[in-house]
């Protein structure tokens, strides 16, 4: 039953596509039918080509939201911890957050060239921006009396940060994560579409050049579905697992 | 007590004077080409000969322009699917996987497929924002219809209110500060696609300025670009957005004010 709600929509999405294109004769440069984009994504896969791409991609995303990762939860624990540094960067941060990555991108480009430097430096701004902000604040919303508590408890400094501030500001580190994900896997293909060194970004803007649209949409269909596998299966578990177990505090 | 507080005062503007200081110092000490890093005079300069050559003008208002096609466009279709979907539920649950898939490559995904449908121009940056805002409103009218509670819309009918004034003295009502929290955050997203269309997708616009930047190696036209493009971004976001949401949000909301994002 669940298989069929999911099912019917794209299958009527299909015919409806299908229709279209056959009905009102569209040429092979505006839209494709389902069965080339589907050959063409055999052609894909037996190649090993789709593997490069995806591989390029998802080891980008990955180096990326580990190096922010690293970064930003210390910084924002830093910052968050100390009412002074908050005030001073909180305005910043905002600032910062409305200047999106890609508009960064011609600067990295005249910095590093068309490299995979160029795009780990966007995705890795576009992401850490997030982790640090929602760090800062998860920190900020811990009620000082638990922090008052144990310090009169006689709690060494070391104890309260692994005791109150980082199991308190857990849940908003891993929504922060998962939005910066978010945020992090569209600047990406954003970046790889003009940096051209590989990635599904560099697959469809490339399968443009040559108006290969079969290769566009299998590009579309696998950036779609790579982006729910990993929200989904495994970033949302995460963030429910913490916020069933510590999210009391937020509260 | 004086010092400090003044000191606490100009505290936020502690991150601008430590990087522009760095910068003078790194300019000053190293002396890099100025198409790798520009002197601060260099953009000040730049920023004023945009600014009154005319050309910044016409970048903005191009951008803007887009913005509130796409922005507009996309609120009234996300609006009334939503709306649809939000009264009707087998609509929702017919729809919710499409949603699904089709958030996940909202935006700037879809540029180089619709490049060939729409060609290069306002057209294509007006679809991406509309692609890119659209799903955001859906989801928040959604939201905000389905949480509206059942009991206020019985309450009506049960005093002899019809179904169509059920919707609009108790459903939209309640619906209201989500689809505007979902405006607020659409606003933010459809500025982001703006930029990341105008790139490739445009001849003019904000977006297209810094790229020619990167073009000619013009550093300091891109530096003075996207300072440009994170003032614009936060000024929209405090003075048009943020007053709109206390005043609604705040006053029927069922949740306190969203903290901006």
């Amino acid at each position: 039953m669940s298989r069929l709600r999911v099912l019917l929509p794209f299958g009527l999405l299909i015919a409806f596509w299908w229709a279209i294109k056959s009905g009102f004769d569209i040429s092979d440069k505006l839209l494709v039918a389902p069965p080339q984009v589907w050959s063409s994504f055999r052609v894909l896969i037996g190649h090993g080509i789709l593997a490069e791409y995806v591989s390029t991609s998802l080891s980008m995303i990955g180096i990326a939201t580990l190096v922010s990762f690293a970064i930003g939860v210390p910084l924002g624990f830093a910052v968050g911890t100390n009412r002074y540094a908050a005030r001073a960067l909180e305005g910043f941060l905002r600032y910062l957050q409305g200047i999106s990555g890609i508009a960064w991108l011609p600067l990295a480009i005249l910095w590093f060239g068309f490299t995979h430097t160029t795009t780990l430096a966007i995705v890795i701004y576009t992401l850490i921006v997030p982790i640090i902000f929602n760090t800062m604040t998860g920190v900020r919303a811990i009620p000082e009396n638990y922090i008052l508590a144990l310090q009169s408890l006689g709690a060494s400094r070391l104890r309260i940060v692994t005791d109150v501030y980082f199991p308190g500001a857990l849940p908003s580190i891993v929504v922060g994560t998962r939005l910066g994900m978010g945020y992090g896997w569209r600047a990406l293909i954003a970046s790889e579409m003009l940096v051209r060194q590989g990635g599904l970004g560099d697959l469809i803007f490339g399968a443009r050049t040559f108006g290969q649209i079969d290769r566009i949409m299998v590009g579309m269909v696998i950036i779609g579905t790579l982006y729910i596998v990993v929200d989904r299966l495994l970033v949302q578990p995460v963030e429910t697992m913490t916020l069933a177990r510590w999210g009391v505090l937020r509260k | 007590m004086i010092f400090s507080r003044v000191a606490w005062k100009l505290l936020p503007a502690a991150p601008a004077f430590v990087i522009l200081t760095a910068w003078f110092v790194y300019w000053l000490v190293v002396r890099p080409p100025p198409s790798v890093i520009p002197s601060i005079a260099d953009v000040v300069r730049t920023g004023a000969e945009l600014a009154f050559g005319g050309r910044l003008l016409g970048d903005f208002i191009a951008s803007m322009g887009r913005l509130l096609g796409g922005v507009a466009f996309g609120i009234a279709t996300g609006m009334i699917m939503g709306f649809v979907a939000g009264v009707c539920r087998p609509v929702a649950t017919f729809l919710n996987p499409l949603v699904v898939f089709f958030n996940a490559i909202s935006g700037i995904v879809w540029l180089p497929l619709v490049i060939g449908w729409l060609g290069v121009g306002n057209a294509l940056a007006t679809f991406l924002i509309w692609n890119t805002v659209f799903f955001i409103i859906f989801q928040n009218t959604v939201l905000g219809i389905q949480l509206v509670p059942e009991v206020l819309e019985q309450g009506v009918r049960a005093l002899g209110g019809g179904r169509w004034e059920t919707i609009r003295t108790v459903t939209l009502p309640g619906a209201l500060p989500y689809i505007l929290s979902g405006v607020r955050s659409g606003l933010g997203f459809g500025w982001r696609a703006l930029i990341a269309a105008e790139l490739v997708g445009a001849t003019t616009g904000l977006g297209q300025l810094i790229f020619s930047g990167s073009e000619y190696h013009r550093a300091d036209i891109i530096i003075f670009g996207a300072l440009l493009i994170g003032a614009i971004a936060m000024l929209m976001d405090r003075w048009l957005l943020a007053p709109i949401e206390r005043r609604t949000v705040v006053r029927w909301g069922l949740v306190a004010a969203s903290r901006g994002r």
